[in-house]
């Protein structure tokens, strides 16, 4: 699998200062898996637009300290406050455009990952957290990143501004607020089955032999 | 009772005698209490005639009181948590204790025979002094979403209860040191009727002792068991003749031969856990004779659904989840007339693990209502509705006695809301409507739809109502009708805590209430406009709680704080738990 990223200068630290104060009252959210979430969903959307179509023409590992690394693979966005350096492949300069998930609703993942869901890494100042989201989930977030700030002039400080039921419930497992609870027996039951699927997905990677049987069994664990 | 009746009653001088046998043929907890309330000596009639009572939060009252207005007793039922704990919502200590009424029952209740404890705390202990006082007597024993105990515990039962006809352990959580119990009670019992095991994680059960009870108990009606693998219970299944219902099990080998297994001849009812489509045509042959399937452990997609369904013409219950599709319900419509009992339970929420036809919709519930016309029973999580379906409801189902509705949040866009309209209709024609919940969205109910909530549901006992209404002004009409309204639970309003203190006066049959997610203060202090003797207020502050879920991974679960309050005759508890805060006015002693 290969894995091409970019590094861009996400919260254009070497610009001027509103998009840094404003990186660094997101530093300030609790380090909870939520605080980490909704900091995430309060970046600047237009700064993620226009940093990422000015990455996109400067390339890659040119010296500069860059603070996002994006994985085409699996859609990962990766902030970072510190610098750290990720190797571009050697094939180089391409037009990554159409790969980003932001930038291209289009986004497709590689035939070697299964469409249903695929990881979404964030880290964020240190940590690192890893969500199992299906891709249309992910691009939604994304997508909700860049027009947040269409919506709502500046993010707010202590608080996610929600302002639409829209935005509300698509956020809804992310934020907390008071998610819909699920039967104890069901989500059980679920989780087995997630179980099944996860050691047959293993099972899977044996040889091409045992396929044609587990992919029958797997047609039949989906539903 | 009319006075005129009462007079001649009274003037003709019933004997006691005479009382009595009359009184044996009212059963009826709500005749039983107008009963009481005629005169002194009926009440004392009725206290020592009165056969089962539920109590419906074990805090009510207190052991004592029971045994002294109830002494001759011989079925009684306990409940617990509040019903939020079946959805992790509530802490696992927050209360509900078997033990002071178990000891009570072992000193005082000296016909009881059957038992029932739902969502509480029982410990081996308590089942060891039960089986000591009570156990040659005990019949039916029902330890239902319960936990504490152990398989040590349930050896004590099955050991010395010879006359156990029913075992039901559905969904406790049970600590399993060894398969001893069952064998002590293949070996005992010649009885037994029920044995449940369903939901709950044992594992360490020998199927040769299930044969044995089979063989042994030759009016074994009902079983259900925990994930044990179907083929292996093929000896089972033929040695119990008699038996009607059979739930549990696991259809687990893909490529098992399932045919293999013959099913008792009266089989009725039957549950299907992680069955697939392969082996779904071994219950084509009796499907016809089906009045009950459970489907909300099985992996069958929504053909497979249309296709079990439509060879099931004299199904009463069906159970499953919303994989079934509008397509399921429109084949459940044309082709089960007699069905009564409908749950759908909600399934898969991310994509491609559930069947992408597996919604359900206005389309589904409109052929139901329309299709359906015995339904008594209908709880349906749907992700998209109109105002059509429950005006049709409303005008075809008119024997409807349960009506659950949950909305849920897999579409951004509703075709049609707010359900205003649709929910008035519902409630005018559904005439025998006792429990009835609504869970939407905001904009889901608007306040004039929440007032015709109060206004039409003159016989609704229970009510659950979750994202409904605008603002306060909605719940302080809703809470000006409701005549009959005795537990009310509420989540995800925007409601505040003085609204809701006075929603809570004006309710004029209210004793129970539970809310989570309403207009938080610091201190809670609005709530005390609700402050009377009597009534109970509990607060359970919001929590974030650290949960490793089954696959291992750690989250962090923020839960937002609960109010429970009710009406008690006993001594507030004194078995809180931390997280449980009880909130009185100062001045207020409320002994």
């Amino acid at each position: 699998m290969s894995r091409e990223t970019v590094e861009l200068d996400f919260f254009e630290m070497e610009k001027e200062n509103p998009s840094k104060s404003q990186f660094q009252k997101l530093l300030k959210q609790r380090r909870t898996v939520r605080g980490i979430q909704s900091a995430i969903s309060k970046i600047n959307p237009q700064l993620l637009k226009t940093v990422i179509e000015s990455g996109t023409a400067t390339g890659s590992s040119d010296g500069k300290s860059p603070a996002i690394g994006i994985s085409r693979d699996t859609g990962v966005l990766l902030p970072s406050k510190k610098s750290f350096s990720v190797p571009s492949t050697p094939k180089g300069n391409q037009n990554f455009v159409p790969t980003f998930p932001v930038v291209n609703p289009n986004f497709r993942p590689t035939p070697e990952s299964p469409p249903e869901t695929a990881p979404l890494t964030i880290f964020y100042n240190g940590t690192v957290s890893v969500f199992d989201v299906p891709r249309d989930k992910a691009e939604k977030i994304m997508k909700l990143a860049i027009d947040f700030n269409t919506k709502t002039v500046e993010s707010t400080e202590t608080e996610l501004a929600v302002s639409s039921s829209e935005e509300k419930h698509l956020l809804q497992t992310l934020n907390g607020g008071l998610p819909m609870a699920r039967r104890k027996s069901l989500l059980s039951f679920l989780e087995k089955r997630k179980e099944r699927y996860a050691k047959f997905r293993a099972l899977l990677s044996l040889g091409p032999a045992q396929i044609p049987v587990l992919a029958d069994y797997l047609a039949n664990i989906l539903v | 009772m009319r006075n005129g009746i009462l007079d001649r009653m009274m003037s003709f001088g019933i004997s006691d005698e005479a009382l009595g046998c009359v009184l044996g043929y009212i059963h009826d907890h709500r005749d039983r209490e107008s009963v009481s309330l005629v005169c002194r000596r009926w009440y004392e009639m009725d206290s020592m005639t009165r056969k089962h009572i539920t109590i419906a939060l074990c805090y009510t009252t207190s052991p004592a009181s029971l045994s002294r207005r109830f002494p001759y007793l011989e079925s009684l039922t306990l409940k617990g948590k509040p019903r939020a704990a079946m959805f992790n919502l509530i802490p696992e200590d927050w209360g509900g204790y078997a033990t002071p009424w178990i000891n009570e029952i072992a000193e005082t209740f000296r016909c009881l025979k059957s038992l029932h404890f739902r969502r509480m705390i029982v410990k081996d202990m308590d089942l060891e002094v039960l089986v000591r006082a009570r156990g040659y007597m005990l019949q039916d024993l029902k330890l239902d979403k319960c936990s504490g105990f152990s398989t040590d515990g349930l050896l004590y039962v099955t050991r010395s209860c010879r006359s156990l006809r029913t075992l039901f352990l559905e969904e406790s959580t049970i600590i399993e040191k060894d398969g001893e119990w069952l064998h002590e009670l293949a070996l005992n019992n010649t009885v037994l009727e029920t044995l449940n095991f369903y939901l709950t994680d044992l594992t360490k059960i020998k199927v040769r002792d299930l044969e044995l009870i089979a063989r042994n108990s030759r009016s074994l009606l009902s079983m259900k068991v925990s994930d044990y693998e179907i083929l292996d219970l093929v000896g089972f299944f033929h040695a119990a003749t008699a038996l009607n219902e059979f739930g549990g099990g696991s259809y687990g080998l893909p490529s098992g031969d399932y045919s293999a297994v013959a099913f008792p001849q009266s089989l009725h009812c039957l549950g299907l856990s992680y069955m697939e489509k392969n082996q779904m045509p071994i219950v084509f042959p009796f499907a016809h004779l089906l009045k009950k399937l459970d489907l909300l452990y099985a992996f069958l997609d929504t053909e497979d659904h249309c296709q079990l369904i439509h060879r099931c013409p004299n199904l009463e219950v069906l159970e499953t989840r919303n994989v079934i599709g509008d397509r399921g319900l429109e084949v459940l419509a044309s082709s089960c007339k007699k069905l009564r009992r409908l749950r759908i339970e909600r399934g898969e929420d991310e994509h491609g693990l559930e069947d992408e036809q597996g919604v359900v919709s206005q389309r589904g519930l409109t052929a139901l209502a329309q299709g359906c016309l015995e339904l008594e029973y209908l709880a349906i999580y749907v992700s998209d509705i109109t105002n059509a379906p429950l005006e049709s409801l409303g005008t075809f189902c008119k024997n409807l006695s349960d009506f659950r509705l949950v909305l849920l949040n897999r579409e951004e866009k509703i075709t049609e809301l707010p359900l205003d309209h649709g929910v008035r209709a519902l409630l005018r024609g559904c005439q025998k409507l006792k429990r009835f919940a609504l869970y939407l969205r905001p904009g889901g109910l608007t306040d004039v739809g929440l007032s015709y909530i109060g206004q039409y549901s003159h016989n609704v006992r229970w009510m659950l109502l979750g994202f409904v209404g605008e603002s306060d002004a909605g719940l302080l009409d809703f809470s000006r009708g409701c005549p009959n309204l005795q537990k009310l639970e509420m989540r995800g309003c925007v409601f505040s805590e003085h609204a809701l203190a006075v929603a809570v006066m004006q309710l004029i049959s209210l004793r129970y209430l539970w809310v989570q997610g309403y207009k938080v203060s610091s201190t809670g202090h609005d709530l005390l406009t609700m402050a009377r003797p009597f009534w109970n207020i509990e607060l359970i502050p919001s929590r974030t709680v650290f949960v490793t879920d089954a696959l291992g991974n750690d989250a962090v679960v923020e839960h937002p704080a609960h109010i429970l309050a009710y009406y008690s005759l006993a001594h507030p508890r004194t078995d809180r738990p931390k997280t449980v805060i009880r909130l009185y006015p100062s001045s207020c002693t409320n002994s």
